[in-house]
């Protein structure tokens, strides 16, 4: 459509403009026709660039995304999205061994099974809910770009001197005849309007008084910031940018964090409940943890740093972890996550008995984790062959361990010395009597198992550790600019919420004064600013007169 | 007297000074009609002494607050009793901020209810001190609640502002398909205000009564690991049984209106902690605000909104929709500070992840983005008035659902909150 964008004041306006950028008459309309409607002063009727003549492919995307309308739809969209990810526990929040659909369908019957089958139990990892995301972050770079332009455009070449049907249009407006000096009243006005500090410009007798225009660049610092914040998000899979590691360490030893050189050391891992008469009457009785703590140390290693038992390490941090109170160092976090009360088997003490003379020889120490390969007993000699964490028989009947906790450990020994074999014979070994009971020891060893016993007396030769504690660790070198992103946007928001912009125009015709006062939110305050001015300078008005109206649909 | 002794008195006294704030301010407003001297000095006067009123009740209830603090070391905002009366103090905050910038009197009347139903409603809840679990044993509990339950305060002063420029602007002498279907919204938005009542006076009736009712539930789980394990519960109920746990049968049930037995049984799918109670509850709310409506309609005769409709004409209908966005303005930056970035940072150091998609916090940003929403649409001139009054009581029911249904029907990592 052929638009004329020349004003009857003789401005060229660009395409799109709503309001003539000089003297603020409306463009597009007959000025009669339309007289008593208030006047659409969203970014000041000037033209933004989605408003081209003549669009291009790329200036249609460009203005789909620029529509306010389209983003509000997007908003929406999203938030409809993520209810329906919380209608049942989303995949990431729990652990089974099962098959997913299976377990949605066992847990929550048919309804949980279309849950599944809809994709719905990872609604926030899918990919439409990534794609509303990143067009929620593309509407917000182009609404903003799109408007933020010609708006400061606009405010920054303002016209002192408005059309009388500008000024009679704005929701507050006022029109009046002055008694006395012209000159004089206007004087009043203007020290009233610069006591509630607006910044007057005067151009004869016409003049704009204006404040806080800075609130208007808020809603645009909050979107910067949330833009920032989206992409910090992307940012963070990015794999050199993230680390999440879990580590279990048993009371008393030193494990290694996974890809890293760094060794945690859990020194004494601490669990407390309340006692009874802190509790009230109602939960008497009843386990109520107070306290989870472990006092670690972070350890940095410089060499042979395969084993805990090897490695060169350095002391660099040392902090209690609570469940509130991370360890940090060079920007790595240690989290208390979880923990075992699960005895482990550490260590024992065991002894050899020849059984034909019933001599007993030993003990020696046995460590679960990293054992010696040979022990001398007396005169007896035993070769670790192998070893089990967790003893188990594999499919193809041979042993595995089935895990690398020592929940069942065995010893595979070649032992040599009096009344045995040339070389030695082999010898299993299960420290823990369940064990050696469910795996059959003594007929593994056949015919040994008569002759020689290796066995621990005593549970003073056990040694047992009583808590293990789950650490998460974490590197986040995006989290600096979700923090930044979020601090400028709540900048934004604030500086846009708590500050109004407020501007007054004046002119006057013979000594009739023509006032209008426009301001993008607070109404009930601009009011009060122009009636307290205009009972500084003579003519007193009820504030809600000044209303023109404007919210009515 | 220790200071948990009288943090209960001084609750007490908020919670009268609270009501009588309320009809107060019904004086001031429904009294210019039939008091003979000024009207405008009527209102006044009286909304001065409701204002004075509801202000020492806010005094009384942040000596409630900070009393119990110092009785039981911790700050009471860890359960839903200590969160929900804070929720209605810091209403009744937000209440005196706009009332102070606007000072129309008629808010009261309708903000006042809706901080008594809040701490009437926190009242349900075990209101013993608790010992802090470690997962709050943190000063960022404090900074996040409080914050967040503030923002929300002032969306719900936006709400308040909003149901009353409905009230005000809805159109009750049209036959209009649009006029009755707004007629029929108010008054279901009003009715639903009553089932909260009724929740309220149930659980509180039945509560003095001594009433209770046993249930043997056996309920059937399937492992992590795939097998299924049944398992049998005791569920105690306080209200008759309308509605029995599913799959379960009566131990004992004291007999109310000579009725000893359930009259249904909850479906097999509500599944959850208590389902079968909590649907009972709801079904016993839904019935005892229905019976108050209906002594309601029976002594006046009329449409709850048609009777409080006249009420409102003395007031501006465009000031009530600028007071609305006004405090929902002031809330919103508010709600983001403690909702959800006070909410990140505190799960960045709790739980090692600011961000976790847990159900709190993804109805925490579908509130952000409901008003968010709210906001864009006020940009465009046909979203004024009536159609954003209508957000901001869509935007309340999603924030009690935040705080309160979340909790009792999404079990999350704030699980902690709900009721035993």
């Amino acid at each position: 459509m052929f638009q004329n964008t020349k004003c009857k004041c003789g401005h060229q306006n660009p395409t799109g403009t709503v309001l003539c950028e000089a003297c603020g008459r409306t463009l597009g309309e007959e000025f009669s026709d339309a007289a008593s409607e208030l006047l659409e002063m969203r970014y000041d009727g000037a033209a933004r660039r989605s408003q081209k003549s003549n669009p291009s492919i790329i200036d249609r995307v460009w203005n789909f995304f620029s529509s306010v309308k389209v983003a509000v739809y997007l908003i929406i969209i999203t938030l409809v999205g993520a209810s329906l990810g919380t209608i049942y526990p989303q995949e990431s929040s729990f652990i089974t061994t099962q098959n997913l659909a299976n377990y949605y369908r066992d847990t929550y019957g048919t309804s949980g099974e279309i849950y599944y089958a809809l994709g719905l139990s990872h609604t926030f990892e899918s990919w439409w809910f990534v794609l509303l995301l990143v067009m929620i972050g593309t509407s917000l770079v182009i609404c903003s770009l799109d408007r933020v332009l010609p708006l400061y455009r606009a405010l920054n070449r303002q016209q002192i001197l408005k059309h009388e049907s500008f000024l009679l249009r704005q929701r507050a407006s006022y029109s009046g005849t002055v008694e006395g000096d012209l000159t004089e009243w206007i004087d009043r006005f203007q020290v009233q309007a610069k006591k509630r500090h607006y910044k007057v410009i005067r151009k004869d007798n016409a003049f704009l008084a204006e404040k806080n225009r800075f609130s208007r660049w808020g809603p645009y610092i909050n979107h910067i910031g949330l833009i920032l914040f989206l992409l910090a998000v992307l940012g963070r899979a990015v794999p050199a940018w993230e680390m999440d590691e879990y580590v279990t360490i048993p009371e008393g030893d030193t494990v290694r964090v996974e890809g890293t050189n760094y060794f945690l050391k859990n020194e004494k891992f601490t669990v407390e409940y309340y006692e009874d008469d802190e509790l009230p009457k109602e939960l008497r009785g009843t386990i109520r943890a107070k306290l989870y703590r472990t006092d670690a140390v972070m350890y940095e290693c410089s060499a042979n740093c395969s084993s805990s038992e090897t490695a060169k390490l350095q002391e660099v941090e040392r902090h209690p972890i609570e469940v509130n109170s991370p360890l940090e160092y060079k920007g790595l976090k240690v989290y208390q996550f979880d923990f075992d009360n699960t005895p482990v088997l550490r260590e024992v003490k065991p002894i050899i008995e020849d059984k034909a003379t019933g001599k007993t020889y030993g003990p020696f120490t046995l460590a679960m984790r990293n054992p010696e390969t040979s022990y001398e007993v007396g005169p007896y000699k035993l070769e670790l062959r192998q070893n089990f964490m967790e003893f188990g028989i594999g499919e193809d009947g041979q042993p595995i361990t089935k895990s690398r906790d020592p929940k069942a450990p065995a010893f595979i020994f070649m032992l040599s010395g009096p009344g045995l074999a040339e070389g030695g014979e082999p010898y299993i070994y299960f420290p823990m009597q369940k064990d050696k009971v469910a795996f059959s020891q003594d007929d593994l060893n056949a015919g040994l198992a008569d002759r020689f016993e290796i066995r621990v007396q005593g549970m003073e030769n056990v040694n047992f550790v009583e808590y293990t504690t789950f650490l998460n660790i974490r590197k986040d070198l995006a989290m600096p600019f979700v923090w930044v992103g979020l601090g400028i946007s709540m900048l934004g928001l604030v500086m846009g919420a708590y500050w109004h912009h407020r501007r007054i125009w004046l002119r006057v015709d013979g000594n009739r004064i023509t006032i209008g006062a426009h301001t993008n939110k607070n109404w009930y305050g601009m009011r009060a600013d122009l009636a307290a001015a205009l009972k500084a300078a003579g003519n007193e008005v009820d504030p809600k007169s000044l209303d023109n109206g404007g919210n009515r649909t | 007297m220790n200071w948990l002794d009288l943090s209960s008195s001084a609750f007490i006294a908020a919670f009268f000074l609270y009501c009588f704030g309320f009809l107060f301010y019904v004086m001031a407003i429904a009294g210019r009609k039939w008091s003979h001297g000024d009207p405008v000095r009527h209102e006044r006067k009286w909304g001065r002494i409701a204002f004075t009123v509801s202000a020492l009740g806010l005094a009384a209830q942040l000596t409630f607050f900070f009393t119990r603090w110092i009785g039981q070391g911790h700050i009471p905002v860890s359960n839903m009793y200590e969160f929900m009366t804070f929720l209605g103090m810091a209403v009744m905050i937000a209440f005196v901020v706009i009332i102070l910038i606007y000072r129309k009197p008629i808010l009261g009347m309708v903000t006042l209810p809706l901080v008594i139903i809040i701490i009437s409603y926190a009242s349900v809840f075990p209101q013993e001190v608790q010992p802090l679990i470690p997962a709050l044993n943190s000063y960022w509990l404090k900074i996040h609640v409080t914050t967040a339950a503030l923002g929300e305060a002032f969306l719900a002063v936006g709400f308040a502002a909003g149901l009353l420029h409905l009230l005000r602007t809805v159109d009750f002498s049209s036959n209009t398909a649009s006029a009755k279907k707004e007629r029929f919204w108010l008054e279901a938005t009003l009715f639903m205000l009553l089932v909260a009542c009724g929740f309220i006076v149930s659980v509180f009736g039945f509560r003095m009564a001594g009433y209770e009712a046993e249930f043997k539930q056996e309920t059937v789980d399937v492992t992590g690991a795939g097998q299924a394990v049944s398992e049998t519960e005791t569920v105690i109920y306080s209200l008759p049984p309308i509605v029995q746990p599913f799959n379960s049968t009566v131990i004992q049930a004291d007999a109310f209106l000579g009725v000893d037995k359930p009259l249904a049984e909850a479906p097999s799918w509500m599944k959850g902690i208590n389902a079968g109670r909590k649907l009972n509850t709801v079904v016993w709310s839904l019935l005892t605000g229905a019976v108050l409506y209906g002594l309601l309609r029976l002594i006046f005769r009329k449409r709850l909104s048609a009777v409080i409709h006249p009420l409102t004409t003395d007031i501006d209908p465009d000031d009530l929709d600028e007071i609305s966005y006004r405090a929902i303005a002031i809330g919103f930056p508010i709600f983001t500070l403690g909702a959800l970035i006070f909410a990140m940072i505190w799960a960045q150091i709790a739980w090692s992840r600011f961000w976790g998609w847990d159900p709190k916090e993804v109805w925490a940003l579908i509130t952000w983005l409901f008003y968010s929403a709210y906001l864009h649409l006020r940009l465009s001139r046909g979203w004024h008035g009536k159609r954003s009054s209508w957000l901001t009581v869509i935007g309340f029911v999603i924030i009690m659902f935040t705080l309160i249904g979340v909790n009792l029907v999404i079990a999350g990592l704030h699980s902690y909150a709900g009721t035993k």
